[in-house]
């Protein structure tokens, strides 16, 4: 990895451990769901300072170049967290189809109440 | 034995009051669910005094069949059968399905083709597509997968209400034969849609529906 992408990895990951900071601190983002954030940006800095882990790595997975053995990571984890965000919608979906039909419900039972 | 007519409602004001009246005919219980229509609905049924949900958010003809069904769970209801509040299904068949629940079916499909011909056009494709995959899964021959005019004995809807992997109706009809539940088709006339707009306008949903029925049947049911 070069010198330029090393630093703008470790500036990044720094901005990108901030932003999340800031974001759970102005209750904007459920800490449950920062830490899995947080956790990144500070593989990415881990990345930034001891590179040379990558290049073993990148050498056991027999790619040539260690900044896309970075790539193959960082999307690989994309890809889990965005699968995590799909089965959190399938849930949602799953609790918002029985709390609407809790909410219809009892609305019917409060005007059947109310009419009598 | 206890039965109820689940009719999801979304923006049918020019045809529901007359197709509950229709329905009243015949002396089931039934339920009107207000899928969050933005037209008057809603009003019509309270001015009617016709027993329905309203739904607080619009859940799409999926949810709000579920909720049909959960709330036929939930009061202990022994059968239950769809009929769509747009004025397809015509309430004079519910008599003749449920009949079959009586006869010990355990999910009966208004069907429109088990005497009469499958027309030729791209909709009917796609029903022939789906009965084949049915037919290859379970062996079992199905004329109308797509109908969403059925009724549901008191398993069937327990299995209904709690379980959210089903996409539609086919892919519902092919894991309900491949469990070994008692399927049965009727014959049906439905009429063309009277008003109101069809949930396939776009040439992508129906594309998307095709390819997600297809999956379902293939590897989830």
């Amino acid at each position: 990895m070069s010198v330029g992408l090393r630093i703008g990895l470790l500036v990044a990951s720094l901005i990108a451990f901030l932003f999340v900071l800031v974001f759970v601190i102005k209750k904007k983002l459920n800490i449950k769901y920062s830490i899995v954030w947080m956790l990144w940006s500070l593989l990415s800095l881990v990345m930034a300072i001891f590179p040379k882990t990558f290049y073993e790595l990148a050498d056991v997975l027999g790619i040539e170049l260690p900044v896309n053995a970075v790539f193959l990571i960082m999307i690989g984890l994309l890809y889990g967290l965005t699968f995590y965000v799909y089965c959190m919608i399938s849930k949602h979906n799953e609790e918002i189809v029985k709390l609407t039909y809790e909410v219809s419900n009892l609305h019917k039972e409060l005007d059947d109440l109310k009419k009598k | 034995m206890k039965t109820l007519i689940i009719i999801p409602a979304h923006n049918e004001e020019a045809n529901i009051e007359a197709l509950v009246k229709d329905v009243c005919r015949y002396k089931y219980d039934y339920l009107v669910i207000n899928d969050f229509s933005s037209d008057s609905t809603a009003e019509i049924l309270d001015r009617n005094n016709f027993n329905h949900l309203d739904l607080p958010i619009n859940l799409g003809i999926a949810g709000v069949t579920r909720v049909g069904f959960k709330y036929a769970y939930d009061h202990d209801y022994d059968c239950c059968m769809c009929i769509d509040g747009d004025g397809q299904h015509q309430p004079s068949y519910v008599e003749p399905i449920l009949k079959q629940i009586e006869a010990g079916n355990d999910y009966v499909v208004g069907s429109r083709f088990v005497e009469e011909k499958k027309p030729m056009n791209a909709r009917m494709l796609g029903s022939r597509i789906i009965c084949g995959l049915i037919k290859l899964k379970t062996g079992k021959k199905v004329t109308d997968p797509t109908s969403g005019m059925r009724a549901l004995g008191r398993n069937v809807i327990k299995e209904f209400s709690d379980s959210m992997n089903f996409y539609a109706e086919p892919d519902a009809l092919c894991h309900l034969i491949h469990k070994g539940y008692k399927v049965s088709e009727v014959q049906v006339e439905m009429k063309d849609r009277q008003g109101g707009v069809s949930y396939f306008q776009s040439p992508f949903k129906s594309i998307y529906y095709m390819i997600a029925v297809i999956l379902s049947i293939l590897f989830i049911q």
